[in-house]
């Protein structure tokens, strides 16, 4: 405990040099006053401390509406654009001289020639990197739970869950930095790679996602299909004319075509989601936290702000009597990866950063230097 | 026979594309010595000094350091080490930096307290104690570094060129530490490309390498013996009797001595040159100086990289297979 106690003061004495750091911490601290700026009244929201207002029948002091709306902030935006993007790349930037830096010739000979075994000081060195991103979030999940405590009166410890959650979330994509810098001992080389991985998962879960939300949509179409037909023939009787024989040849056809064209969806579904299955799940491992902190209510955001709301008169809100197709199909799609248990989601992401992490420890390990 | 701090036979080592840095290395250290390790550039002496701290892995190696097999991580507690052209965090102040290598060495916090403030005094460096290391001359990156391989009280100390871009004065402050380890019965093992600077130091034991083999190995004196001499520098040419006479060698004298001739004579004892001195005061010749002298490490160093074939120096480098360096 000695020696990563040691690792430990040494990581928080490099953050302390680093201009970065800071910068970043002062940019959470804006993000975070912008949050807290944001408070209801009995007649609405209002926005950076009163500056703006603007009347809600749904977002006022004391609705249940303004809570899940405030913590929706947080989950679906903060987090999900701040802490995950423009953060983590930031920190990507910080962290990623932190290996090359370690191994470079004049500073590795000091570390490996101390009474450390070379794999333990890999593991050491790779916790102590993490701490950048550690004191970042837990101090902008402390802005973030008072801010919630104090506005809407929510004092929900889940909010913490973002700190695990997003050290997770970056050490997925920090382990493909250190293996590149202890590859390729070049800072740059292993930000540019990490960078266009990052860009390469994004493009997979993407592409997983509008496979399935389009399948989803044709499926729901041949469903529909089937439906009419099924209809169609029930009221056509034994000896339909010659107008319904050619409407259900039409609909048979078309239905046919939607069955083979999600068919083909579902090849390619299935291919990606097999793929994806082996890489790490940024987005879904960030979606956790909104999936958690939205564990208590059927509305979300985009409910709140597509007007899909409807009030019963005694302060409760249920979604809008709007369940058209769209619905029912992003209603599937987030079924399927609410099916996508958090073991599996974590556990096949860090499967994948423990391989990129073990070649790399193999690479420092049985160097030369 | 003395206890061996460093006992190890037939060390080889292989780099990527063949180059063969080290070729059968054995050496012995004995404990309270300081060993000098000298050798051109590439002669692998580096290599052999990585190898004890297991910042190299050797291709094959047998043998010892403290008792234990060379790799043996635990015995690295009782070690040293300077590395050449070593590189501390930019961020860390002289006194952090020992207390981190120091952390790393296993030693305990109240212990590294004390014995960071020593060090630091034994090396001139207190008064920039708080100062960060980024703001530091090479010379004092080298005072402190010479602190860091002794924060954990080492039985045994590597230094990698520790005087390098050091000053006159920063030199013989890191002479004293050297002799102080001396005095506290560490042994050392010195790697320095200036000869001069160990000669200074007064290294018990030398080992000279060249592409990739010990060539030389023994102490000053040892190595030095049959060069021991007497010369004599007079006035005009060299008598016809003395160019006569086979054990008076003539060599020519310095370029700021013109008009006179240096005549020398081998061997230890004194008695040997009193009759060529009554000679030369019959002829009434002008003596200008008699001098005991000995080769220094330099001309025994150069003397053990001449390639015996060619008689020239070899490429600096490493051993390729094809006779020159790499």
């Amino acid at each position: 405990m000695r020696v990563f106690g040691a690792m430990l003061v040494d990581a928080y004495r490099e953050l302390n040099s680093k201009k970065l750091f800071w910068v970043i911490l002062a940019i959470s601290g804006v993000v975070v006053l912008g949050y807290g700026s944001i408070g209801f009244d009995a007649a609405g929201v209002s926005i950076g401390f009163g500056i703006w207002h603007v009347e809600s029948e749904f977002l006022y002091d004391g609705s249940v509406l303004s809570t899940i709306f405030y913590r929706s902030i947080f989950a679906s935006f903060i987090v999900a654009i701040w802490l995950t993007w423009i953060a983590t790349i930031l920190a990507l930037i910080s962290t990623t001289t932190v290996f090359p830096d370690f191994i470079a010739g004049g500073a590795i000979d000091l570390v490996l020639a101390k009474p450390i075994g070379r794999l333990r000081l890999f593991v050491y060195k790779y916790l102590v990197s993490l701490l950048f991103v550690v004191l970042q979030v837990t101090l902008f999940c402390i802005g973030i739970f008072l801010c919630m405590g104090l506005r809407v009166g929510d004092w929900d410890p889940l909010v913490f869950a973002a700190i695990p959650l997003v050290i997770v979330f970056f050490s997925y994509l920090f382990s493909v930095s250190v293996l590149v810098g202890v590859w390729t001992r070049s800072a740059i080389t292993a930000l540019l790679l990490t960078i266009l991985f990052w860009f390469g998962l994004y493009s997979m879960n993407q592409t997983e996602a509008i496979l399935l939300t389009v399948k989803t949509q044709f499926q729901l179409e041949t469903e529909h299909a089937a439906e009419r037909l099924a209809a169609l023939e029930a009221n056509a009787g034994d000896e339909p004319d010659e107008t319904t024989t050619s409407r259900i040849a039409e609909l048979r056809t078309e239905q046919q075509e939607a069955e083979d064209l999600v068919a083909r969806l579902d090849t390619w579904y299935r291919l990606t989601a097999g793929i994806k299955a082996v890489l790490p799940k940024t987005g879904e491992t960030i979606g956790l936290l909104d999936r958690w902190l939205s564990r208590d209510s059927d509305i979300n955001i985009m409910d709140i702000f597509t007007g899909n709301v409807q009030a019963d008169g005694n302060g409760q809100f249920s979604l809008g009597g709007r369940p058209d197709r769209d619905r029912e199909a992003q209603r599937r799609v987030q079924a399927v990866y609410a099916g996508r248990s958090e073991t599996y989601v974590i556990g096949t992401s860090l499967a994948f950063e423990f391989v990129m992490l073990g070649l790399a420890a193999w690479i420092f390990c049985r160097r030369d230097y | 026979m003395p206890e061996a701090v460093i006992d190890i036979h037939d060390v080889h080592k292989t780099y990527r594309r063949r180059i063969k840095a080290l070729r059968g290395v054995s050496v012995r250290v004995e404990r309270g010595q300081i060993v000098g390790l000298l050798g051109p550039n590439g002669a692998g002496k580096s290599t052999l000094v990585k190898i004890l701290m297991t910042v190299v892995r050797p291709s094959r190696a047998s043998g010892t350091v403290l008792g234990h097999a060379v790799g043996h991580k635990p015995t690295l507690r009782r070690v040293g080490y300077l590395p050449e052209h070593h590189r501390f965090p930019p961020y860390l102040t002289g006194g952090q930096v020992l207390d981190f290598y120091a952390a790393l060495a296993g030693v305990d916090r109240s212990t590294r307290r004390v014995r960071a403030a020593e060090l630091l005094e034994i090396v001139g460096m207190t008064e920039w104690k708080d100062t960060c290391i980024s703001e530091y001359s090479k010379g004092m990156m080298q005072r402190v570094g010479l602190a860091q391989s002794l924060v954990n009280d080492p039985d045994l100390v590597l230094l990698d060129e520790p005087t390098d871009g050091v000053d006159p004065i920063g030199r013989r402050d890191i002479r004293d530490v050297l002799n102080r380890m001396r005095e506290d019965g560490k042994t050392v093992l010195l790697n320095s490309h200036l000869l001069s600077e160990l000669e200074l130091v007064g290294c018990d034991h030398v080992l000279i390498m060249h592409q990739g083999q010990i060539r030389v190995e023994g102490s000053i004196d040892e190595l030095t013996h049959d060069s021991r001499r007497y010369e004599l520098v007079i006035v005009g040419d060299v008598p016809d009797w003395a160019n006569a006479q086979p054990e008076i060698d003539v060599r020519p004298t310095a370029m700021n001595e013109p008009g006179m001739s240096m005549l020398v004579v081998s061997g230890t004892e004194a008695s040997s040159i009193q009759p060529l001195i009554d000679r030369l005061r019959a002829d009434a010749r002008t003596i200008v100086r008699v001098q005991a002298r000995r080769d220094s490490l330099e001309e025994l160093f150069m003397r053990s990289v001449i390639n015996r074939e060619t008689g020239q120096v070899d490429a600096p480098g490493a051993y390729t297979g094809n006779g020159g360096g790499a």
